[in-house]
């Protein structure tokens, strides 16, 4: 079964379950989280249930397309609904089963692993999923988002899925993955990956990307005085972007980095403030 | 009457199973007694999804006789004997005729009261109220919320069973009602189940594939193991952690053996193990003390029939151990002393800059260290470890497995030939992980390893760090622990409080607490953990008191003077001395004293209570000197019997003043030497026990 095949499967089942499904967000993210379809959808009272495929850009992780597991660009299936339903281990378990899986012949594990992003100020409890000792899924009770605790909690399942496919293929080598039946993961991704590790590592001018971090946290800070939360929070995302490259490319001095960090969690944490409790008068965005 | 509890949860810390099994079983003893009930075979079964409890309990409480008081005799009768409304009104509102109210003699007085019989709730009833507050009560280091729950625990609960002789305790928690079911194996036997009776409940998960006794599991696992090595002559690395993990997070245990290419053999063992540990919860499989190219992993599973299982943790075991080879070969190619300046770039702390900075403290602290330790002959080495123990910090390896970090840094030194004092120094320097792991072997990882931590503890209090129970981010306790086992483990007598002023202005102007501030924070510091080493050695609280308020300024002989007193406490001059030093405290209380002036002495008793205190101080002081406490202690014990005749003797409180006050200074002088090894006043005698 290709990669392509078992997204489908997870969009089905996942629209079956009554979720909205999101299309891919048009910015870097780290993770997806951080996107707005996570992010904002987890603040506030009400009730939400979304999935989406995501790529997810950790510039640090490339290797040049040399090594079979690691690259800078993967892709999650991302799946929020708020709030937890009592049996979400259960529908979880039965997602795997969806995708192909028989379960009698695996051992599914669910290992303590707690989740926390400090530059978006969330955490949350919860467990890696581990399939015959292969991580496939994130799976997290949310406690906390740009620095508010949240209520009702959500449950975010996150599967990583070139590792799940993987699974599903046998296959030792992330590049022998078949996207579709006919398209292999070398095909698409390969040449993107010897680039961009150069680019990341080696290419990215440090000072434009300086710049670009200071022009979007000036950007994001005139927006949330203007009470613009959503566009201000791209901004946010385009600072954490900006910072991966510098880290990627050696920049960042040590008390740089701890500075940095802080800038952008101060910026998301008021970006959350102003989502959640809009002036008096104003329509209530959450 | 059978009691059974279970607590269907998700998957659950084994840290936090085994905090809930102890608080819940501790709570329910508690309820039980305070509500009349017997409570008789207490015991506990958990799985990673199941809290259990099960005991015999009475089914009731036995009926009794209430006696309610009333208003006072005076005021319930008229003078003629006749009760007054106030009788009345108590009479009807406890439901009794007027004519049964009785006279009760109080502390307070006489009253009217009446006699009830009270009828003995059900045990059932009581534990529907006392059940909900147990398992609301339970706390946990980061509990959590779910769905719309406002109910804070470890994980989310599921599911509630409870029973007592069979029926049903109904309660509910959070929405949850209680009832008689359970579930199978969450995969492999997912069936609803009625039960009557822990032995059926025991029984009937049994075959769903659910062991509920984490003993039972962990004896299956280690049996099985048993089986699959002892026809390879080859045993599992011991690693009882991960043996208790493991028997924790699986409730149907089957252990899988598999192997990897013997090419990843070269890599050294510690890596090895790591990888197979810490990624994948695999023990590692030995012959000979050499490593075997297998594993052993723990499955939550009936079978394997198809060998996936088996596969699946081989190939993922093969791309991570390809990973560490890349690792420990790029590294080596790197370079493990070529790359001390990247230390520039890793944060040790925000305010005390990067571990750059650090392992230059670290060398001028080991220097310092090495000067005062007597058999400390490997200054040099010392130095370069110091310049170097932080460096595998920035290999890929230990980003990868971090728990590897001192370990790398020797594996590495040794790949590039360093002398094995510096080897041996960066590997231990890290040692001893807490209080039941061993102190560095060598004298230079001792050092380095106490240089560490004072640094540490040093900058991290010094810049205002607040650590509490809950919140120790920089492993303050332990590392306090760590210095306070390694100066016992060593025998280490060190000047302490100049060790930490070394260490302070090792800081430079980084430190924003004023010197006095960080020095009282740190002594409250390490008594603690010194307190809590010789809680451990079975050393009564007391004593320790005694002997840590004679000084903290030699930790070790803080220790030994703890210990003479643990020695010399049963002997029978042990307790008089005790008496005695608390009795020359009360009469010194609030009392100056100028010098002794042997002119003012008149009686015999005094004088001689003067010149043989002289001779006994000047005895004690090379004794303490060389920390020989417990000749210390013995030639003090001789003050008693004189002290005594001079307070039979001499009126201490004299009324002309000059004879008074010359008299109080030969005492304080004595209970100064004395303060020199114990401040015996603290210690408790008989017939004050409880009293404090």
């Amino acid at each position: 079964m290709s990669l392509q095949r078992l997204i489908l499967n997870l969009h089905h089942f996942w629209a079956d379950q009554g979720c909205y499904l999101a299309p891919t967000y048009d910015l870097e993210v780290g993770a997806g989280t951080m996107t707005p379809d996570t992010f904002f959808r987890v603040l506030g009272p009400r009730p939400w249930r979304t999935a989406y495929v995501q790529p997810a850009r950790r510039p640090t992780d490339g290797r040049y397309g040399e090594n079979p597991n690691r690259v800078q660009k993967h892709h999650q299936y991302q799946v929020i609904i708020k709030p937890s339903p009592a049996d979400i281990q259960s529908v979880y378990i039965e997602s795997l089963r969806a995708c192909g899986i028989d379960l009698r012949d695996h051992d599914l594990r669910f290992d303590e692993d707690d989740w926390e992003s400090p530059t978006i100020g969330a955490w949350g409890v919860g467990w890696q999923v581990m399939l015959d000792g292969l991580e496939v899924s994130q799976f997290t009770y949310f406690q906390q988002a740009g620095g508010l605790e949240v209520s009702p909690i959500p449950v975010e399942i996150t599967y990583g899925l070139e590792r799940l496919e993987m699974f599903i293929e046998g296959k030792d080598d992330i590049y022998d993955l078949q996207w579709s039946d006919d398209v292999t993961y070398r095909d698409l991704r390969l040449a993107e990956e010897q680039q961009f590790s150069d680019y990341n590592f080696n290419r990215a001018t440090v000072k434009s990307l300086r710049d670009q971090f200071a022009l979007a946290e000036k950007e994001a800070q005139m927006l949330i005085e203007k009470r613009l939360p959503l566009p201000a929070y791209d901004q946010c995302l385009k600072c954490s972007h900006s910072f991966n490259l510098l880290d990627a490319r050696g920049a960042i001095s040590v008390t740089e980095r701890v500075k940095m960090i802080a800038q952008i969690r101060t910026l998301v944490a008021q970006v959350a403030r102003a989502f959640t409790a809009p002036e008096p008068g104003t329509e209530g965005a959450a | 009457m059978e009691f059974l509890l279970e607590i269907n949860v998700e998957e659950m810390p084994l840290a936090h199973v085994r905090s809930a099994l102890s608080d819940m079983s501790e709570k329910l003893k508690k309820e039980a007694a305070s509500a009349r009930i017997s409570c008789e075979r207490l015991r506990s079964y958990s799985t990673t999804r199941r809290l259990i409890l099960t005991a015999d309990l009475d089914p009731g409480q036995a009926d009794r006789d209430e006696l309610i008081t009333g208003p006072p005799k005076a005021a319930a009768f008229a003078a003629d004997g006749s009760p007054t409304p106030a009788a009345l009104g108590f009479a009807r509102s406890k439901g009794v005729d007027v004519s049964v109210l009785q006279v009760i003699t109080t502390e307070k007085g006489e009253y009217v009261g009446v006699r009830k019989a009270v009828k003995g709730r059900r045990t059932s009833d009581l534990l529907g109220e006392i059940l909900p507050t147990i398992i609301t009560s339970l706390s946990f280091p980061k509990p959590m919320r779910w769905g719309t729950g406002s109910l804070r625990f470890s994980r989310p609960i599921r599911g509630l069973l409870c029973l007592l002789g069979g029926e049903i305790v109904p309660f509910s928690l959070d929405g949850i009602a209680s009832g008689n079911r359970t579930t199978g194996h969450k995969l492999h036997a997912p069936e609803t189940i009625e039960v009557r009776s822990f032995e059926e409940y025991r029984s009937r998960l049994s075959e769903l594939h659910v062991m509920v006794d984490a003993e039972e599991r962990k004896a299956s696992i280690l049996s099985q193991i048993a089986a699959l090595v002892t026809p390879l002559k080859a045993e599992m690395y011991p690693d009882p952690a991960l043996l208790d993990k493991l028997a924790n997070d699986v409730e149907s245990p089957f252990v899988v053996m598999g192997s990897f290419p013997d090419s990843f053999l070269q890599l050294p063992l510690e890596v090895l193990s790591t990888a197979m540990r810490e990624g994948q919860k695999l023990f590692s499989v030995v012959k000979g003390g050499k490593q075997l190219p297998m594993f052993l992993g723990v499955a939550d599973v009936v079978a394997d029939a198809r060998g996936f299982i088996r596969t699946g943790h081989e190939r993922v075991l093969k791309a991570r151990l390809a990973d560490a080879r890349f690792f420990w070969e790029q590294d080596l190619k790197t370079g493990f002393q070529k790359s001390a300046p990247r230390l520039k770039q890793v944060l040790f702390q925000e305010k005390l800059g990067s571990y750059d900075d650090k392992a230059k403290r670290l060398e001028k602290l080991t220097a310092y260290l090495c000067g005062k330790i007597e058999n400390c002959k490997k200054a040099a080495e010392l130095r370069q470890a110091a310049s170097l123990c932080k460096v595998d910090l920035v290999t890929d390896m230990v980003r990868e497995f971090p728990s590897l970090q001192g370990t790398m840094g020797g594996l590495y030194a040794k790949a590039e030939g360093l002398p094995q004092p510096v080897v041996r120094a960066i590997a231990e320097h890290y040692l001893p992980a807490g209080a039941d792991d061993p102190s560095p072997a060598s004298l230079e990882g001792a050092i380095l390893s106490l240089a560490d931590r004072i640094d540490s503890i040093v900058g991290v209090v010094g810049v205002g760090v607040q650590t509490s129970g809950s919140s120790d981010p920089f492993g303050l306790r332990r590392n306090a622990l760590g210095v306070c086992k390694i100066i016992l483990d060593k025998k280490l007598s060190l000047p302490f409080n100049r060790l930490l002023e070394k260490s302070i202005a090792f800081h430079g102007d980084k430190l924003k607490l004023p010197k006095a501030e960080i020095l009282d924070r740190l002594r409250e510091f390490f008594s603690g953990r010194l307190r809590y080493l010789l809680e451990r050695e079975g050393i009564r609280y007391d004593l320790i008191n005694a002997a840590l308020a004679a000084g903290l300024d030699n930790p070790y002989h803080a220790a030994l003077r703890a210990r003479a007193l643990d020695a010399l406490k049963d002997g029978p001059q042990f307790e008089p001395m005790i008496l005695m030093a608390k009795r020359v405290n009360h009469i010194l209380a609030g009392q100056t004293t100028p010098a002794v002036n042997p002119s003012y002495f008149v009686e015999k008793a005094e004088r001689e209570l003067s010149a043989t205190s002289g001779i006994i101080v000047d005895n004690v002081a090379p004794m303490i000197a060389k920390g020989d406490f417990l000749q210390a202690q013995k030639i003090v014990f001789r003050l008693q019997p004189i002290l005594n005749v001079f307070f039979e003797s001499v009126m201490v409180m004299a009324e002309e003043a000059k004879l008074r006050k010359n008299r109080l200074a030969l005492l304080q002088a004595i209970r100064k030497t004395m303060l020199q090894i114990a401040d015996y006043a603290q210690v408790v005698v008989e017939g004050e026990k409880g009293s404090k």
